[in-house]
């Protein structure tokens, strides 16, 4: 069948075989270098009290964490709007944001996941990593005796898109020929196709029950709109709109 | 009720959801857009979306559409509701949910006849294991064929 294609994105994805924590963020060699001295800055928020960052390696999950707030890819546009154009995206390593309040209260809406992490995370399913990756680990320790409201995981996702926003600032400049796969997706008519559409229901109404759009950088924070604030309106995002991290979860 | 661990869709599945990649590589199938809606509070403004939802459909002229929710309880009366909407407008409408044998559906209508069920759960729970009962590939091909089905037979 004929078709027209509207729109191209090209996604590179570059591989990390190791994740350390080092004096500058770098990415060579598929070794990613996280900066510790990135976290101090976003502790001037006084919403939260303390940050940790611990990189977890495959097959090390029998440790204790927080309820999972979420999984996140670490991407950046390299050219373009979302959508069109090119991001860079990182294979084998995603990270894993958590977070709990000094009164011990959990960031969760309905039923939460603290407790040992291989009990709570299913790995290789689409939203979490597969059972080689390395997890970068963000735990988010938020003020006490807070309004439980959307203010107070808002500081927690905020801060975890500052500290991979770092990570994007080396990612955007790796060379085209060193990425290890690169993907073309097409917006575009299939021509005398049956002419169909993806309703995606998504939650909309509080505190880890929300739902982002339009961030400034795929599946990212900065520059995004909650679906709350738009009414809940549907909203139309075309296919590689979708797929490029236009709807960042907030629940 | 809402979003539970089991059932949330993480940003990373938001980044390569099974159900974009199978209905946009389905060269039976144009892919018109993927259309985010989001659960208000209150009944009044549930119904408005959903009729919303359903209008920005049938001015896409859409032939079918696929209505996944990763919740349940209170999210399926948002769900009901837009499926419904979009039934009475004549479009044919698949939906994907989770209802295991802990979220049956709390409202329904006649057009709820081809609904997947995400539940991956031996027990057919909310497990709070974190991407354990979410959509996987196997789910969207049964969507597309449901709604390829139900296209077919739609004399609209």
């Amino acid at each position: 069948m004929d078709s027209i294609e509207l729109r191209r994105l090209v996604v590179r994805s570059y591989h990390v075989n190791e994740v350390k924590i080092c004096e500058k963020f770098s990415f060579n060699n598929k070794v990613l270098c996280i900066d510790n001295s990135c976290i101090a800055p976003l502790l001037e928020d006084e919403l939260i009290k303390k940050i940790d960052i611990r990189i977890i390696k495959p097959h090390e999950h029998d440790i204790e964490i927080n309820t999972i707030m979420d999984i996140i890819p670490i991407s950046v546009k390299a050219l373009g709007k979302l959508g069109s154009g090119i991001t860079h995206t990182i294979t084998g390593a995603y990270v894993m944001l958590t977070g709990c309040d000094e009164d011990g209260r959990q960031m969760h809406e309905f039923g939460s996941s603290e407790g040992i992490l291989k009990e709570k995370l299913r790995l290789n399913m689409a939203g979490t990593p597969s059972s080689q990756d390395i997890i970068i680990h963000v735990d988010v320790l938020l003020k006490g005796g807070e309004v439980y409201d959307r203010h107070l995981p808002l500081a927690a996702f905020r801060a975890c898109d500052e500290i991979i926003s770092h990570i994007r600032g080396v990612l955007r400049t790796q060379d085209a020929r060193s990425a290890d796969e690169v993907h073309e997706f097409y917006d575009r008519v299939r021509m005398g196709a049956k002419k169909v559409a993806i309703v995606k229901q998504v939650a909309g109404q509080g505190a880890m029950y929300d739902n982002w759009l339009f961030p400034d950088q795929p599946s990212g924070y900065n520059g995004g709109v909650s679906i709350i604030d738009i009414g809940n309106m549907p909203i139309v995002l075309s296919p590689n709109e979708y797929r490029d991290g236009t709807l960042r979860s907030m629940d | 009720m809402g979003v539970g661990p089991s059932t949330k869709e993480t940003s990373l599945h938001h980044f390569r959801d099974p159900l974009l990649d199978v209905i946009s590589e389905d060269t039976d199938l144009d892919l018109l857009g993927v259309i985010i809606v989001g659960t208000p509070q209150d009944n009044a403004s549930k119904e408005r979306v959903g009729q919303r939802t359903a209008q920005l459909l049938e001015a896409m002229r859409a032939d079918g559409c696929i209505i996944s929710c990763d919740g349940w309880g209170n999210s399926h009366v948002d769900y009901a509701n837009t499926i419904e909407e979009i039934g009475i407008r004549n479009i044919p409408v698949v939906g994907i949910t989770f209802n295991g044998t802990q979220a049956k559906f709390v409202v329904s209508n006649k057009y709820m006849d081809t609904i997947v069920d995400m539940n991956k759960s031996e027990k057919g729970i909310e497990t709070e294991v974190v991407g354990e009962n979410t959509v996987n590939k196997t789910d969207a091909r049964k969507a597309a064929a449901f709604l390829k089905l139900k296209m077919r037979n739609n004399t609209r």
